[in-house]
């Protein structure tokens, strides 16, 4: 029973994570139907950004963590304002191309500058745990969740609370509406691919604090975020959360008791049920075609 | 037309005179007092880096058998030459560039590539064309059970990497008895936890935890959930340098303690250390070779590690790792099959090494029918106070092993 629910809780604390991958991936497929396959990669800039900061000046990746939102949302912005907004209206496969294009030229200029060795940040409360009942957590993943939730509530707000907020889910109901009534379509979709980019870099900074930063480490979590975005719902925060717990808690459990090297397959045989009997995902709601 | 007529005489004079190259027998290049070494290497793609340091490996004794009188055949000195060709990290070019090198460059004998993949297609390629192949970076047995009599191994195979520690663990007191064992997903790895499974389970030990993750995994915590059930007092893993720093991270976040921690991959890389800081401390790696083992090699060659690794470090800038050092000793193998034979002779050259048995810096050079140095035991670092020390096989240790591992919550 202690074996349960030390996995139950490994899940949970690992799908918080997953959340915050997710929720990127899900705002920019959402609004504007891109499948964002260099997701992945900013993952990763966000780590190697906490990475550097933490090399070079001890900065507390904790810290680092708006810093590297900042500079992943201007560069989102850029990318999306002069490179994916020629082909935005494209078919998917344009932006599939385009996206991996980037994806694999980002991973590149990374590993020209990082080269591929293996690199972590260690700090001073790093493998800091405490027990509950036999159940032992670490506070990093603690503090991840706690973080995690926090990035999610403030999305939440600023998507409904705040008048681009409202703009960004006016265009995702309905561009040509949305661009009558006067929203700039061009920058606004800047401005979520750029939320996008800022909030993977956010995954990346608490991924770091867990997890061996190399060059290709984003790509694995291409995959989870687009499980958790079927899972959970396109284009919505909360389906962004709970995909995101749902999905870690499922490979944690699933992985426990039918096998740690079916660990994905388990994961993606429960997305495939969800599919069959409910296509919109866990929390789906409308979203742009 | 005239022009095609041209071309086509001059494209058959050269399509005759390859015909005729390839059918005359590799002309002796030793008749410029040289041995001809050829190695399709890695120099681009993926393995690059590792390319690079077999390549230095390589040249560190070439350089030095040049410069200390050369290699004796038949009472005559011969320099040694070898000639590097860029497989790309491709499998398949591997095999094409050998072919190119024994049939166009004809080179005398083969240093292998970098990886086992590529040393498989390699060493069909040898073994069709008769000529002796001696690598030192393909460490999975696959390789060797095709009935390969032209293809050498340096290094001890991948079932052997995690035995060296259960077999110091053997002599501890009080004395482990039970195993938990991790393993990445792929042919090697499982290799590796096959084989120390089933020296665990011969030697008396039983093996409480077993089991596989994917190879890109970016979460064990299922995995130390259930050794951290098993209650082992011996944590294994047989993976890559990412999975074993997870491991070790997420053992210590739910505080699992053992007597002893080993992994296949990663304490001997520096990254492993820079990384996990005193969290590295009491760890135990497998390790075919390192800068303070102490075998004292045949002469001949530098037969002291240390000796070795300052030499190197002179000339290249950094500690030889222990792909330099592998890489080193397939060219020894070649230098003291060829003495042996005394001839250039592919067959019995092949048949030298077949016999060979002989001590060198990097350790016992002895092949079984297979070709595999199965006679090699795995070398244990421990990583202690920050500094990788030998602490295994006896004679070669230059440090006692630290045991029992304690606690998390007992370490400063």
């Amino acid at each position: 029973m202690q074996l349960f629910w030390q996995s139950l809780v490994n899940g949970i604390l690992v799908g918080g994570i997953f959340a915050v991958v997710a929720l990127g991936f899900s705002l920019v497929w959402g609004i504007m139907n891109i499948i964002n396959l260099a997701h992945g990669s900013f993952v990763m800039l966000g780590a190697y950004t906490a990475y550097v900061l933490f090399s070079t000046w001890h900065v507390d990746p904790f810290l680092s963590l708006p810093v590297a939102f900042v500079l992943l949302y201007g560069f989102g912005y850029c990318i999306q304002r002069f490179v994916i907004n020629f082909v935005v209206r494209a078919p998917i496969l344009t932006t599939f191309l385009l996206t991996f294009g980037l994806s694999l030229l980002i991973v590149n200029v990374v590993l020209l500058i990082f080269h591929g060795d293996t690199k972590g940040i260690t700090t001073q409360y790093s493998g800091t745990n405490f027990s509950i009942g036999g159940v032992t957590v670490g506070w990093v993943k603690v503090w991840t969740l706690l973080v995690a939730l926090a990035i999610t509530a403030l999305m939440q707000a600023f998507l409904t609370r705040t008048k681009t907020g409202r703009a960004i889910r006016a265009t995702a109901m309905d561009v040509d509406a949305a661009q009558l009534s006067g929203v700039r379509v061009a920058h606004l979709y800047a401005v979520v691919f750029g939320l996008g980019a800022g909030l993977a870099g956010a995954a990346g900074v608490l991924i770091s604090l867990s997890y061996s930063l190399q060059p290709s480490m984003g790509d694995p979590f291409v995959i989870t975020g687009f499980v958790v975005c079927v899972l959970g719902g396109l284009g919505s925060v909360q389906g962004a959360l709970l995909g995101g717990l749902v999905y870690g808690v499922i490979e944690a459990l699933g992985s426990q008791y039918i096998g740690t090297g079916l660990q994905d397959a388990v994961a993606l045989v429960v997305l495939l049920i969800v599919l069959i009997f409910r296509p919109r995902g866990l929390l789906g709601k409308a979203t742009a075609s | 037309m005239a022009y095609l007529r041209v071309g086509g005489l001059i494209a058959l004079a050269i399509a005759g005179a390859l015909t005729l190259s390839t059918a005359v027998p590799p002309p002796a290049s030793a008749a410029d007092n040289t041995i001809v070494f050829g190695a399709a290497l890695a120099a681009t793609g993926a393995n690059a880096r590792e390319g690079a340091l077999t390549k230095e490996g390589y040249d560190f004794w070439q350089d030095y058998v040049n410069s200390h009188g050369g290699i004796k055949v038949a009472g005559k000195a011969y320099k040694v030459n070898i000639e590097y060709a860029d497989d790309e990290s491709k499998p398949q070019t591997a095999a094409l560039l050998v072919e190119k090198l024994v049939n166009e460059d004809h080179v005398n004998f083969i240093l292998g590539p970098y990886g086992s993949a590529n040393t498989a297609t390699a060493a069909a390629v040898a073994e069709r064309l008769k000529v002796p192949m001696v690598e030192g970076n393909g460490a999975a047995a696959s390789i060797f059970n095709q009935g390969y009599k032209y293809t050498f191994a340096v290094l001890a195979p991948g079932y052997k990497y995690l035995q060296g520690i259960l077999e110091m663990a053997q002599m501890l007191k009080p004395q482990p008895k039970t195993v938990a064992i991790s393993t990445a997903n792929d042919t090697f790895s499982v290799e590796v936890g096959q084989g120390a499974a089933q020296y665990a389970a011969a030697h008396g030990m039983t093996v409480v935890y077993n089991n596989k993750y994917p190879a890109d995994t970016t979460d064990v915590s299922a995995v130390v959930s259930g050794i951290k059930a098993a209650n082992p007092d011996i944590i294994l893993n047989g993976g890559h340098l990412d999975e074993a720093l997870l491991l070790q991270r997420t053992l210590k976040e739910q505080d699992v303690n053992a007597k002893i921690f080993g992994y296949s991959v990663g304490p001997d890389t520096p990254d492993y250390r820079k990384t996990l800081g005193k969290d590295a401390n009491w760890v135990f790696g497998g390790t075919q070779w390192s800068p303070t083992a102490k075998y004292k090699g045949a002469p001949g060659f530098i037969g002291d590690s240390k000796v070795y690794a300052a030499e190197f470090n002179k000339k290249y800038g950094h500690i030889p790792e222990y792909h330099n050092a592998e890489s080193t000793a397939a060219c020894l193998a070649f230098q003291y099959a060829i003495e042996k034979a005394d001839s250039l002779d592919p067959q019995k050259v092949r048949d030298a090494l077949h016999a060979l048995d002989v001590v060198t810096f990097y350790g016992i050079l002895k092949f079984d029918d297979r070709g595999l140095n199965v006679y090699k035991p795995m070398a244990v670092n421990q990583i202690q106070n920050g500094n990788l020390m030998t602490v295994w096989p006896r004679g070669v240790q230059n440090a006692q092993p630290a045991f029992p591992t304690p606690a998390w919550s007992a370490r400063s």
